[in-house]
């Protein structure tokens, strides 16, 4: 024991020395650029002199943002016009052709990072799992995904270059305007790429060097490194579009103040770089959920079938588990733009492009009935798991009412003689239903329903053996009944007071849903230990449809993942950065909605068709066989923490 | 159906011709496998070009028949996934993605489309030589974006006031106090109200006293009216505020600035019309611009040039037109005749029936140009006339600058609309 915690000691030390080693170069840049451009203050002895003469070269201007005095350091912003100087261009929109350069790259980006966390989280999860088969089987599935995001990480940066490339050659203007201001921090980015490839490489090719011991721990202290890496990387890259959209640090003019913090830490930052770890996540579980669907669809044998099936499962119920915050850190984002520019949060939700969140909520319905679908095929696999087939249907039917309120709109765009036959804007019955007070109560019906098929799931091959279980059941019963209850009512009240008061009413809902997630589920847990097991779990036996639900679930988070980043950056309409720099070149229009709608189902195909030849070419390299658990019985082979 | 398989065997002849040779290799070689699988493939591929030839067909017509395509090319896929079971999993998953992602492509076309426009132009008015009316005309103009939109619900101008005001009597405005009776209003509540300390700038608890140092408080209607838009944080209305401000901030941008960047004189407009609609007098143009002056000090206000510069202004058309105005304004109606389009009748240039005429034309043996489907050949007849010069038609007389002066989307307009053009047929719809 003591030697382990020795262990321990000595990996956490060692991590903290290399994470401090690698990071200086961020905080000592940052440091002497936030205090001025980061030149060196001039020796005393000519600095009075100096003074003098440079008090009159000296011009101030005011951060945009900050509001604070800071003395110019840049050109402004230039202001460019319609031609082939300043956008240069083939015989086709320049603007498409960058967003598809952008989407790739961020489709790659997004997994290469999501991967590692997995990565972390599975290989802690076998270090410290006492049961030895169990722990290989971890290790294993941990060194599988890295595999995956191998070759997928060469091609983000071939894709990063075609970007910069883009960028180059059809938007110089512009792209010189946004490296003049962010020079230092994209030599950091560089330089932490490097940094990233260099622990990813040690880490994969070390793997099977480190597996025992401290090495062991060193390893894992690695991946520590390498997601510590990979965040401040994409937080670097966050600050561009941050800057894009809420730009600080600079002067109306556009010209930088010296102070690049300011640069980097807009109004929209933080909440930015939050939305896109969880979102980044959420669509790394779904890749590589569909990379193990793919492999049980394609398994030869009942131990691949096992394997993959399992493996389906960790990376989707990882992808679920980020997907449920998502959408509070999606509020917190829209706040916050709703605080910096409440005419861009209107444009967003009730002007131009609040067509596109009408996509989005059913896109959110369809990942949440995708996720119950494969919970109940799931159930499938369990013996014991027959008593809540019959109740199925009772939840598809509260999902799909849940469901159609919540894609509602309410205000439709007609023409004169629609809207003459329909009396209005608005439908006169079905209108009712796309307010927000029925559109909040809709979405908490879907994710309670949700949670309640999770509880089913986690009961489907066990019988609660504590004292107190006809009391557990009941409580649990009623409590889901209330919270039905509750949520529904509130959005009944709000049709009767006022706006400002009804948007009150979201917290307490949220509220409900959130307590039915935690609390169940914790107390679900609580009544199923030393629970009697009804038949294991039969890896494998799960139908393909299943694995349908799956691969619906990946392209749905690929779809959505396209869909909001494009909301969010036509959310500028003719700025290239919001209100210092114009975008004069001839695509500065929005887009129609169809018009999106096929670029990102383009974008999306192209990025599955191009994941998909990668997973291919990994089943052609040498195989490494899913590990056998020889201690279980068939079918009974992976079983995580509390058999789920 | 005959049609169809005719225009995809048109389109994808070469690849059938490979596939067909392939079959004869296989029989000969009596490779009877490998014979039948080359026949799948040949299925597949028909079913593949009927798809496409079925979404070209329908894509300006009947889009209902548009998720045929759909099916067909996903059937194709779960078809093909049968007999090749190598990769069977990859045709499925594969097929099963293109439906999703097409389904909801279909489902994003199938929702009204809203183009969001250029920014607006700037035209050059003179504001000062204005009736009251005229300028209170300018006014409704900016704010709700044409004369008489103020009672049309959702009309929005540069102003964008409409997006948190309420401007008609008794109506609900939550995001921002309703501006009906504002002039009264301004006089008799909030110019004595006890937190606007009129007089008393630095008595004020708001996030802002003044809208500048030394600025002051207004003393006048007018001058609240354009404090109130100058400093938006000098004086919140009860209830209005930030929400956690207490009502000590503002969510209002102050519109002088960007993005919105009104001008004094457009100001002036946007004032004279909340007197002007209620029947009140308004100040003088003189005035409003003084009370405006009093709070944004020479260096904060917008400077129309720069704008100006910056602005795509050198289109002749943008792309928001009607596309019968994007001929009209590109001046194509003088030379050609274009079925559909009021007052196309040029005789210096074809008669433009892109419909039939351009299949045609790109297999012309005088054909130089690289298009190879309609809408291309359009697009590059535009941007470069001498690709392809119509027997009996001079060249270079067509200007050779519509590349630069149209915009993508007016272009795509004119594409849109020739390639429906088709001879002995009735014009398409202007849309």
């Amino acid at each position: 024991m003591g030697r382990q915690n020795g262990k321990k000691i000595w990996s956490i030390m060692a991590l903290g020395a290399m994470m401090a080693i690698l990071l200086l170069p961020v905080a000592t840049s940052l440091n002497a650029l936030a205090s001025g451009g980061g030149e060196a203050p001039p020796a005393p002895a000519v600095k009075a002199e100096g003074d003098k003469k440079d008090e009159a070269k000296v011009e101030k201007g005011r951060d945009v943002y900050y509001k604070t005095e800071g003395i110019v350091a840049g050109a402004p912003a230039p202001k460019t016009t319609d031609g082939t100087k300043d956008y240069p261009r083939y015989n086709f929109e320049s603007r498409v052709l960058l967003w598809f350069a952008n989407q790739q790259h961020l489709y790659y980006g997004s997994f290469v990072l999501a991967v590692p966390i997995f990565c972390m989280i599975i290989e802690f999860m076998g270090v410290v799992t006492k049961d030895k088969a169990m722990a290989k089987k971890y290790d294993q599935l941990a060194y599988d995904f890295i595999k995956i995001s191998l070759t997928a990480y060469s091609l983000t940066a071939i894709l990063g270059g075609i970007l910069i490339f883009t960028f180059l050659t059809l938007y110089p203007a512009f792209f010189g305007y946004l490296s003049s201001i962010f020079r230092p921090v994209m030599h950091i980015y560089a330089l932490m790429f490097v940094a990233e490839s260099g622990t990813l490489y040690i880490y994969y090719y070390g793997w099977d060097k480190m597996k025992e011991g401290l090495l062991k721990w060193i390893h894992l202290s690695m991946s520590v490194i390498l997601n510590v890496i990979g965040t401040v990387l994409m937080m670097l890259a966050n600050s561009w579009i941050g800057f894009m959209m809420s730009p600080a640090g600079v002067d109306e003019q556009g010209r930088f103040l010296g102070n690049i913090w300011h640069v980097i830490h807009t109004a929209l930052w933080n909440p930015l770089n939050v939305h896109r770890i969880l979102g980044n996540m959420a669509f790394g579980g779904g890749v590589v959920a569909a990379y193990a669907a793919y492999r049980f669809l394609s398994a030869k044998t009942d131990e691949e079938r096992a394997h993959y099936d399992w493996m389906g499962y960790i990376a989707m119920a990882l992808a679920v588990a980020f997907l449920i915050p998502l959408p509070f850190a999606g509020y917190w984002l829209m706040r916050e733009v709703y605080a910096y520019r409440q005419q861009m949060g209107i444009t967003l939700m009730g002007g131009l492009l609040a067509w596109l969140f009408i996509i989005q909520a059913t896109m959110i319905g369809i990942l949440f009935l995708s996720t119950n679908y494969y919970l109940w095929q799931a159930l499938g696999r369990m013996r014991g798991a027959e008593k809540y087939q019959r109740y199925i249907k009772y939840l598809v039917f509260v999902l799909v009412v849940g469901f159609l309120v919540f894609i509602t709109p309410h205000t439709m765009v007609m023409t004169p003689a629609e809207l003459k036959a329909m009396g209005g804007q608005q439908h006169p019955v079905l209108g009712n239903y796309g307010v927000m007070s029925a559109k909040n109560g809709g979405i908490n019906v879907i994710i309670t329903t949700t949670v309640l098929s999770f509880v089913w799931y986690m009961r489907g091959n066990k019988e609660p053996m504590v004292p107190w279980k006809k009391f557990g059941n009941i409580f649990m019963g009623t409590f889901f009944g209330l919270a039905y209850v509750n949520i529904i009512w509130l959005a009944i009240y709000g049709y009767y007071i006022p706006a400002n008061v009804r948007v009150g009413l979201s917290v307490p809902q949220v509220a409900t849903t959130l307590s039915c997630l935690f609390f169940m589920t914790a107390l679900n847990g609580v009544m199923l230990k030393g629970a009697k097991q009804m038949g294991p779990i039969e890896w494998g036996k799960i139908s393909a449809r299943s694995q349908y639900a799956i691969i619906m679930l990946a392209t749905a988070f690929t779809w959505m993942m396209g869909l909001m980043g494009y909301i969010r950056s036509s959310v500028r309409l003719f700025w290239h950065v919001n209100e210092i720099m114009r975008d004069n070149s001839p695509w500065a229009y929005t887009h129609t909605v169809g018009f999106a709608a096929n670029m990102i189902s383009f974008n999306v195909l192209f990025f599955w068709v191009s994941i998909l030849f990668v997973f291919w070419l990994g089943t052609l390299g040498a195989k490494k066989a899913p590990v056998e658990a020889k201690a279980h019985a068939p079918g009974r082979v992976p079983e995580p923490a509390h058999g789920h | 159906m005959k049609e169809l398989l005719v225009s995809a065997l048109g389109m994808g002849w070469g690849v059938l011709a490979v596939l067909a040779g392939l079959l004869v290799y296989h029989f000969t070689k009596g490779n009877r496998d490998g014979a039948f699988k080359v026949f799948i493939g040949m299925l597949a591929t028909l079913m593949i070009f009927m798809a496409i030839a079925n979404y070209k067909n329908n894509f300006f017509a009947e889009s209902r028949l548009l998720p045929v395509s759909l099916v067909l090319i996903t059937a194709t896929t779960f078809m093909m996934a049968l007999y090749f079971s190598n990769v069977s999993a990859l045709l499925k998953i594969g097929g099963f993605m293109f439906l999703v992602a097409a389904a909801l492509s279909g489902y994003g076309n199938w929702l009204p489309q809203v183009e969001g426009g250029f920014p607006p132009k700037e035209e050059k008015l003179q504001f000062d030589s204005m009736t009251s009316q005229q300028l209170a005309d300018e006014g409704e103009k900016i704010i709700f974006g044409g004369i008489g939109q103020s009672s049309v619900q959702g009309a929005i101008g540069k102003g964008q006031c409409p997006l948190c005001h309420g401007f008609q009597k008794g109506f609900l405005s939550e995001r921002a106090p309703n501006l009906f009776g504002l002039p009264e209003r301004a006089e008799k509540e909030r110019l004595t109200d006890p937190n606007y300390h009129k007089g008393e700038p630095q008595k004020r608890a708001y996030a802002d006293k003044e809208a500048c140092p030394g600025c002051g408080t207004a003393t006048t209607v007018q001058e609240y009216i354009a404090e109130s838009h100058a400093c938006p944080n000098c004086y919140v209305a009860a209830g209005f505020g930030v929400k956690g401000t207490n009502d000590k901030e503002s969510p209002m941008p102050k519109i002088h600035k960007p993005p919105i960047s009104l001008s004094l004189p457009e100001l002036a407009a946007v004032d004279t019309w909340l007197y002007v609609r209620e029947g009140k007098e308004p100040p003088s143009y003189e005035d409003i611009i003084k009370s405006y002056e009093k709070f944004i000090l020479e260096a904060d206000r917008p400077k129309q040039q720069d704008d100006k510069a910056a602005g795509p202004t050198q289109l002749l058309a943008d792309g928001t037109e009607p596309v019968d105005q994007i001929f009209a304004k590109a001046q194509c109606v003088v030379c050609h005749t274009i079925p559909g389009i009021p007052g196309a009748t040029g005789t210096q240039g074809p008669k433009l029936e892109e419909g039939t005429n351009a299949p045609n034309r790109i297999h012309d043996s005088a054909y130089k140009g690289t298009a190879k489907t309609t809408p291309d050949y359009i697009m590059e007849s535009i941007v470069s006339p001498s690709s392809y010069v119509v027997k009996g038609f001079p060249d270079n007389l067509m200007p050779k600058i519509f590349g630069q002066k149209l915009s993508a989307g007016a272009l795509k307009k004119i594409v849109d609309y020739l390639s429906q053009v088709k001879a002995g047929a009735p014009p398409p719809k202007i849309s």
